[in-house]
C-alpha cells in the first residue's frame, strides 16, 4: 500500500477507502482534497449503517451442558433438529472461549474408525493448519516435527507452511501442510501405518489418497480442484523413512 | 454472538445459523486439542463455522436463496431492523452475492483485516479488496436509490 500512497490521487484514494475504510492515506492526499474528505465521511457513515444493519438480534444465551468429548455420544445434526430447540446454541463465543482456555489440558484420546476416516477427521478438525500463506516453516521446526530417527525430509515436496506433531491411531505423527495450486495440501507421514494399496480419500470438498510407502504410508489431502498426482510424486521423492 | 451473526449472514437463514453454530461448537469441543494457540481461537472457531455452513448446504443440496420466496426463518433475518433505512440496507446486504457478503461481514462485523479475510477465505488479498470495493459500491448505490425514491 505504501507504493499506492506515493502515487495517490482521488481515484486511487476512493478505491482504497471503499475496499477498506480503515485505509490510512500516508501520502497526505486527503488532507488537501475536499472531495476525498467528503467521500471519506460518506463511506465511514455508510459503514456505521452497515454495521448496524448486520447486528441482528441473537437469541437469549444459555450455557449448555457440554457433552463428554466422545464422538460416539455426539447426536447427529438431523436428529437434533427434530428435538425441541434449546437456546443454548447461541451461547456467546466469549463464554465458549473461556471454557476452551480452561480445559486446554483435556485428554481427548484416540479417535475410532478406519485409518482413512481418522485421516479425514484429523484434517477436518485442524482447520487452522490450512492457511494460505507464503511463509515457510523453518528447517529447525521441520526437523523437530520430522526427527531424523523417523524420516528424512527435504523441502522438495513444496512450500511447507505448517508442521506439527499430531496423534493418529494413538501414535504421534508429523502433520505437514504445503501450498498447492488451489490452496493448502495436507501431508500426514504415517511410518507405522502399513497399507497394502493406495486408498482414495473422499471428504467434503476435499480429496486425497493414502499411499503405501515401505512399512508405512503417507496421506495427501487437498481441495477437489488440486492436481494431486504431481504433488504425490514430489512428496514421495522428498521423504525417506529412517527405519 | 459473533459466531451466530457470522453464520446467519453466511446462510441468510437464522434457523440454519442455529444448526450451524450448534454443530460448529460441538466440533470445536471435540477437536479442542487442535487449538494450540489461544490467540487463534476466534479465527479457528469462525473457520469451523464456515466449514459447517458449507457442509450443511452440501449435505442438503440446498438451492440458492430465492429472494422473492423467502421462508419464515429467512425472513426473520430481515424483520428486525429498527427503522426503514436500516431495513433497506439489511435487505441490500441480504441480496449481495455470497462472494461479496462474506468478506464484508468479516470486515465490518468481525473487525478482520483484509489480510485476515484472505487467509480465512483462501483468497489473495487483492481479490478480497476487489470484492469489498464492489460490495460497498453496491450498497452505496442501493442507499442512494432508496433516498431518491
Amino acid at each position: 500500500m505504501s507504493q499506492m500512497n506515493k502515487m495517490m490521487n482521488c481515484k486511487d484514494y476512493k478505491e482504497a477507502l471503499t475496499a477498506d475504510p480503515g485505509f490510512e492515506d500516508e501520502s497526505g492526499h486527503v488532507d488537501s482534497c475536499a472531495s476525498c474528505q467528503a467521500y471519506s465521511a460518506e463511506i465511514l457513515a455508510l459503514d456505521e449503517k452497515i454495521a448496524a444493519a448486520m447486528a441482528i438480534d441473537v437469541p437469549v444465551l444459555t450455557m449448555p451442558d457440554l457433552p463428554n468429548i466422545d464422538t460416539e455420544k455426539v447426536v447427529p445434526l438431523i436428529a437434533r433438529r427434530s428435538m425441541p430447540k434449546p437456546a443454548w446454541f447461541a451461547l456467546a463465543a466469549t463464554v465458549l472461549l473461556a471454557v476452551f482456555v480452561g480445559i486446554r489440558t483435556s485428554d481427548m484420546g484416540a479417535p475410532s474408525g478406519t485409518l482413512a476416516e481418522q485421516v479425514l477427521a484429523h484434517v477436518d478438525h485442524e482447520p487452522m493448519a490450512l492457511r494460505v500463506t507464503s511463509v515457510s516453516v523453518t528447517d529447525a521446526r521441520l526437523a523437530e516435527v520430522v526427527p531424523d530417527n523417523l524420516a528424512e525430509m527435504n523441502h522438495d515436496a513444496g512450500l511447507i507452511t505448517y508442521a506439527q506433531s499430531c496423534i493418529i491411531n494413538g501414535k504421534s505423527i508429523p502433520h505437514l501442510v504445503i501450498q498447492g495450486e488451489y490452496g493448502p495440501v495436507t501431508i500426514l507421514l504415517l511410518p507405522d501405518e502399513k497399507v497394502d494399496a493406495a486408498t482414495t480419500l473422499d471428504g467434503v470438498n476435499i480429496q486425497g489418497v493414502i499411499l503405501p510407502v515401505g512399512n508405512g504410508s503417507i496421506a495427501i489431502i487437498g481441495s477437489r480442484e488440486e492436481q494431486l498426482d504431481r504433488i504425490k510424486q514430489n512428496v514421495l521423492d522428498s521423504v525417506t523413512w529412517s527405519t | 454472538m459473533d459466531m451466530f451473526r457470522y453464520a446467519a449472514w453466511l446462510s441468510r437463514d437464522k434457523s440454519i445459523a442455529e444448526d450451524v453454530v450448534q454443530e460448529a461448537l460441538l466440533r470445536a469441543w471435540k477437536s479442542l486439542d487442535a487449538l494450540r494457540d489461544d490467540a487463534a481461537a476466534k479465527p479457528w472457531l469462525l473457520t469451523i463455522v464456515r466449514r459447517e455452513n458449507a457442509r450443511y448446504f452440501e449435505r442438503r443440496r440446498l438451492e440458492t436463496v430465492d429472494i422473492d420466496n423467502l421462508t419464515a426463518s429467512q425472513s426473520a433475518l430481515l424483520a428486525e431492523a429498527p427503522n426503514e433505512e436500516l431495513n433497506d440496507l439489511r435487505q441490500a446486504i441480504y441480496e449481495l452475492d455470497d462472494d461479496y457478503r462474506e468478506p464484508l461481514v468479516l470486515q465490518v462485523l468481525m473487525g478482520y483485516s483484509t489480510n485476515e479475510i484472505a487467509e480465512l477465505m483462501g483468497l489473495k488479498q487483492g481479490a478480497v479488496l476487489t470484492r469489498l470495493h464492489r460490495a460497498r459500491l453496491k450498497l452505496k448505490e442501493e442507499a442512494a436509490s432508496e433516498e431518491l425514491s
